[in-house]
């Protein structure tokens, strides 16, 4: 089964360059204590990253409406950023003040509402089939 | 007189405007109908398809490429019809769609409960359809 459309690994590769260009201003903004750039860089960051899911998610509903209410690219985005944030820290690319334990705490919170999120997927997938929605197949 | 025509023409510029209605709601989930008669010939690519569409319908049918790959990407999704790379003419090989059993089986069930019964004696005399 097609799940994983060229739009979703479009945005995948965005949201990867994105997060990779955060990370790097808001380590710096944190080492450096620079607030303007920490503020800047996070509200950038999440304006981006909203205009991303909402372009490619229009663009993957176009081109095979999967009914998964968003949960593809919701997980997607937890894995990039979740992944990129331990990594950069692990590697030992964070600020000195910055602490792995907030990250695996973000993974963790986040985790919960994906959790949730993925109930009401597999909610939606009743209404489905070979996660098309039935309502909505032939045309 | 005038009067006469004038009703005559609202008539006619209504009934144009229901007709148009009824049949945009009518036409909706008639494009599958349409593509899977289109493969009952053998195996077609995409402008094969549509030309099949646009002739035999005598253009009543819209078909727009967008609308038509992604039907196609669809039912091939949900394993109704697959496609067989081929040479075209120039260019790069062409998608060849085909339907698969299930996709053949499912054709034959619709028309069976759907469109056969438009074929019996009852039904053509309400149409009012002459043997032709």
């Amino acid at each position: 089964m097609k799940t994983i459309t060229p739009y979703l690994l479009r945005f995948a590769v965005t949201i990867t360059v994105l997060t990779i260009i955060f990370r790097y201003f808001l380590s710096y903004g944190i080492e450096n204590q620079l607030k303007t750039i920490i503020v800047a860089c996070s509200i950038t960051y999440g304006l981006l990253m909203f205009i991303s899911g909402f372009y490619f998610g229009r663009k993957d509903g176009e081109y095979l409406p999967i009914y998964d209410v968003g949960f593809r690219f919701h997980l997607t985005t937890y894995l990039i950023h979740n992944g990129i944030s331990l990594l950069w820290i692990g590697l030992g690319f964070g600020a000195i003040h910055e602490n792995i334990d907030t990250s695996i705490m973000i993974a963790l919170y986040w985790g919960f509402f994906l959790l949730i999120h993925f109930i009401f997927f597999l909610w939606a997938k009743k209404n489905s089939i070979n996660n098309l929605d039935k309502e909505d197949l032939f045309e | 007189m005038n009067n006469t025509n004038e009703t005559t023409m609202k008539n006619e510029k209504k009934l144009n405007e229901l007709l148009l209605s009824w049949e945009n709601t009518y036409k909706k989930g008639q494009l599958t109908l349409w593509i899977f008669m289109a493969l009952q010939e053998g195996e077609k690519y995409v402008d094969e398809i549509k030309d099949f569409i646009t002739k035999k319908s005598k253009g009543t049918i819209n078909c727009e490429e967008q609308s038509l790959y992604r039907a196609l990407r669809k039912y091939e999704h949900i394993n109704v019809l697959t496609h067989v790379l081929k040479e075209g003419n120039k260019g790069p090989n062409r998608k060849y769609y085909y339907l698969t059993n299930l996709g053949q089986e499912l054709f034959n069930e619709f028309v069976d409960r759907n469109i056969k019964l438009f074929f019996s004696t009852e039904i053509k005399n309400i149409l009012k359809l002459k043997e032709q």
